[in-house]
């Protein structure tokens, strides 16, 4: 990929990376781009995010200083996963028979996690649009702790234009190999987005194809057609 | 033409690096190819590939016969027309360019063998891996059409031997015909040996509008230079060859020694058969059915005037003959008495003294058209008939010397004939019925002894007599869709392979397959321009239409009576035209 900057706009709100709702952080990953998320609650910030700030297909991002470039790596939603240690019990309760002393379990511990799959990396420019964006893998890893940021549309649309003003979305075998059984959903999530941001009838007619080959490959791997 | 190679092999290979084996094909003597490029090799196209034979490196002439893609964009990214699949691949970050694979499938046709002077097949497939070449074009222009290229014709001043720097247009005899399909415009021109087909016959068969009449052009400008100098005779029943009489003037067919090619035309004015010149068979031919009877008186009466001295008797002659033998009163004397009179005495084309000398048909450089367009076709025939069998009597007779006997009075000719049919089917026809079919057999299977040749250009190879078309040994095939006529080639022209079928009803006009004697192996060609103008384009109807619609509209109105019947004009005859 080029280092050439993209052409858009800077300066609206919605195509810049700085302040974004930080939606969780890292704990975990499975793998080189597959991570776990934990996604803030009331408790840990002033403003957790909405159900639909950190839905299924919601593209994110996590800001990472390399040398003394600033990237974001872009990643999306692609799962999420409730946690209750106390299986469904409410309330506070006892210690065990052999703890001597009564410790009352106020810890919130009910939490929800995401999986994040990496999609790429952008240099975040000076003004806070983003940059030469790629969607090779990413080479480095995050770090646990990692803040993930919702990403807003802009961002999405300029993550997804090269820099000759195509739509690209190079990152889907990676997204549907990683995502699993959700592969193929996650992607038509993302390409219903890409949709509102890619008017132009000859984008429109490309994601039209693009979404028909992952319908159909889709319903050929569940055996649905042949 | 290319520069020949400085190569140690027999032949030499200059050609672009195409492609690498993948492996061996269904067949015994297919291979398939990988190749990158799309472009660099198109089906029907010559490549050539090393082998060592018997201690001797060989470069290997193989034809692409078939392609397929082995690798490309899936076909789910072109769900829109509208959308190219390069877009769909930029935009999922698939590479689009180089991707693409293509798996050819090559025939083996063999190396040229010097001593044998034809192909030879190694019987060996190269090995996975070997590099393969396009054939270079000076190699293919010695090498395809059967010019019997020898080692010494193709030794360098150094001693190799190089089929590349064979120079075929240094050569006489040769037609040049027009340049290889697969290649650019005169890259590789085909000189097609012209001793070859004029004595193992021609045949030219295309059906309508795609090129015959100019294809057969092209040929009889090759065979009129001054190298060649052929004797031709043409029957010409539509009037297409009135051009080339321009050949007269040319200066291209100009020779060193003031040689002009002679183009003589002859009308049905001057085209007169002598009753005495036609057999039995021929004259039953004519007659409106004949009884048993009738025959057997006829063919007595023809057969007693035959042996008189004289040559100049006409139908009453053999009528008073016949009366002679059978009495005054004899019915079927009587019958055929009106039957001959009808069919040949009434016919100007039958005289009792008047006859073509065959010194004025036919002469080394010279073109004799016969323009019968006029006649009707039984009387083409009998035109043809007659000519044909003094002809080739004559040619008997020279080959046979007879010229030395003192008693033999018949013609001589010296030299070997070709002669070209216009309308094949119309002379030697598949259903038999024609006066004509007989001489015609006769020469092609039997001409190539006598210097005799035939050219036979047809757009109905089902309607010829397949005993004639099988034996024209070398074939030029045209645009033909008619499953009957593809079905007439594939059984009666041995050289006409699967290839060969399968690219006829692709040809668009002035494009030909050349296959037979006169080839090593069959070859797609385009045939060239013509020098002369060509006769036979279609008339512009609309023009003519309109045109003749203007006129009609100046001319004053009149009435016609209505026609009653009971009149002397049926019509119907000279409607048909081929009664």
């Amino acid at each position: 990929m080029s280092d050439a900057p993209t052409t858009n706009q800077p300066g609206t709100q919605n195509d810049r990376v700085d302040d974004c709702l930080a939606i969780g952080s890292i704990v975990s990953s499975n793998s080189h781009i597959d991570y776990t998320v934990e996604i803030y609650n009331e408790t840990d910030r002033e403003r957790a995010p909405a159900p639909d700030e950190c839905g299924f297909g919601q593209p994110v991002f996590v800001k990472k200083t390399i040398g003394v470039d600033e990237y974001v790596v872009m990643g999306v939603i692609y799962d999420t996963q409730l946690v209750d240690p106390d299986q469904g019990r409410s309330g506070p309760r006892l210690a065990q028979g052999d703890q001597p002393q009564f410790t009352p379990g106020y810890v919130e511990e009910r939490t929800k996690f995401a999986g994040v799959a990496l999609l790429g990396t952008a240099v975040i420019g000076d003004d806070g649009t983003i940059e030469s964006p790629t969607q090779q893998m990413p080479r480095w890893t995050l770090a646990v702790e990692d803040i993930v940021e919702r990403c807003p549309d802009g961002v999405t649309r300029d993550f997804h234009t090269t820099e000759d003003g195509r739509l690209q979305l190079a990152y889907i075998e990676r997204l549907l190999d990683v995502a699993g059984p959700l592969g193929a959903e996650v992607t038509l999530a993302l390409v219903e987005r890409l949709r509102e941001s890619f008017p132009a009838k000859e984008h429109q007619r490309v994601l039209n194809v693009i979404e028909k080959d992952i319908r159909w490959q889709s319903s050929v791997d569940r055996g649905v057609m042949r | 033409m290319s520069t020949p190679p400085s190569s140690s092999t027999t032949t030499g290979s200059n050609g672009d690096l195409i492609g690498t084996v993948a492996g061996p094909g269904d067949g015994p003597n297919e291979f398939f190819i990988v190749t990158p490029d799309e472009q660099a090799v198109k089906t029907g196209e010559f490549i050539t590939y090393s082998v060592t034979v018997e201690g001797t490196p060989r470069d290997v002439i193989a034809r692409v016969t078939n392609r397929e893609q082995a690798r490309g964009l899936p076909e789910t990214f072109m769900a829109d027309p509208h959308v190219a699949p390069e877009a769909v691949a930029g935009t999922l970050g698939v590479p689009t360019e180089d991707i693409d694979l293509y798996r050819l499938e090559a025939t083996v046709i063999g190396f040229y063998d010097t001593n044998m002077e034809t192909f030879s097949n190694p019987r060996q497939l190269p090995r996975p891996g070997t590099q393969l070449r396009t054939a270079p074009d000076a190699m293919l222009e010695a090498v395809l059409p059967n010019l019997g290229v020898g080692a010494a014709d193709a030794r360098t001043e150094s001693g190799v031997v190089t089929l590349s720097s064979v120079d075929v247009t240094a050569r006489d005899g040769l037609a040049h015909m027009g340049w290889l399909l697969n290649r650019e415009t005169g890259a590789v021109d085909l000189h097609v040996p012209i001793d070859e087909f004029a004595a193992t016959h021609l045949a030219i068969l295309a059906s309508t509008g795609s090129g015959k009449s100019y294809t057969a052009g092209v040929l009889m400008e090759e065979m009129m230079k001054p190298d060649v100098r052929a004797s031709l005779l043409v029957f010409d029943p539509h009037g297409e060859y009135g051009s080339l009489s321009e050949m007269r003037g040319e200066d291209m067919f100009a020779g060193e020694d003031g040689y002009r090619p002679e183009v003589e035309y002859f009308t049905p004015e001057n085209l007169r058969i002598r009753i005495s010149e036609l057999s039995v068979g021929d004259v039953m031919a004519v007659l409106d059915n004949p009884s048993d009877r009738m025959q057997e008186r006829l063919a007595e009466g023809w057969r007693t005037m035959q042996q008189r001295e004289s040559r100049t008797w006409g139908v009453d002659e053999l009528l008073d003959e016949m009366r002679n033998q059978y009495g005054t009163d004899d019915a079927s004397v009587g019958a055929l008495e009106w039957r001959l009179r009808r069919s040949i005495q009434r016919n100007e084309l039958f005289t009792t003294d008047m006859n073509v000398p065959l010194d004025d048909l036919v002469a080394p450089g010279r073109c004799t058209v016969l323009q019968m367009d006029t006649l009707s076709r039984r009387d083409q025939q009998m035109i043809a008939t007659v000519l044909l069998r003094r002809l080739y009597q004559a040619r008997l007779a020279a080959v046979r010397e007879r010229g030395d006997d003192p008693n033999f009075d018949g013609d001589i000719i010296e030299f070997p004939l070709f002669s070209l049919f216009e309308e094949g089917h119309r002379f030697a026809p598949a259903t038999g019925d024609a006066p004509s079919l007989g001489i015609m057999r006769t020469i092609t299977s039997e001409g190539r002894k006598f210097g005799f040749g035939l050219g036979i250009i047809s757009q109905r190879p089902s309607k010829i007599d397949q005993d004639v078309l099988s034996q024209c040994g070398t074939q030029v095939t045209m645009k033909i869709q008619n499953p009957t006529d593809q079905k007439a080639i594939e059984s009666s022209v041995e050289a006409a392979g699967e290839d060969v079928l399968r690219e006829l009803p692709g040809l668009t006009p002035g494009q030909a397959v050349v296959s037979g004697d006169a080839m090593n192996t069959p070859v797609l060609i385009q045939v060239r321009q013509r020098h002369t103008q060509h006769g036979a384009d279609s008339i512009p109807a609309t023009e003519e239409w309109r045109t003749a619609h203007e006129q009609r509209q100046e001319q004053p109105t009149r009435s016609e009576g209505a026609d009653m019947g009971g009149g002397d004009s049926s019509g119907e005859v000279d409607l048909l035209g081929d009664r």
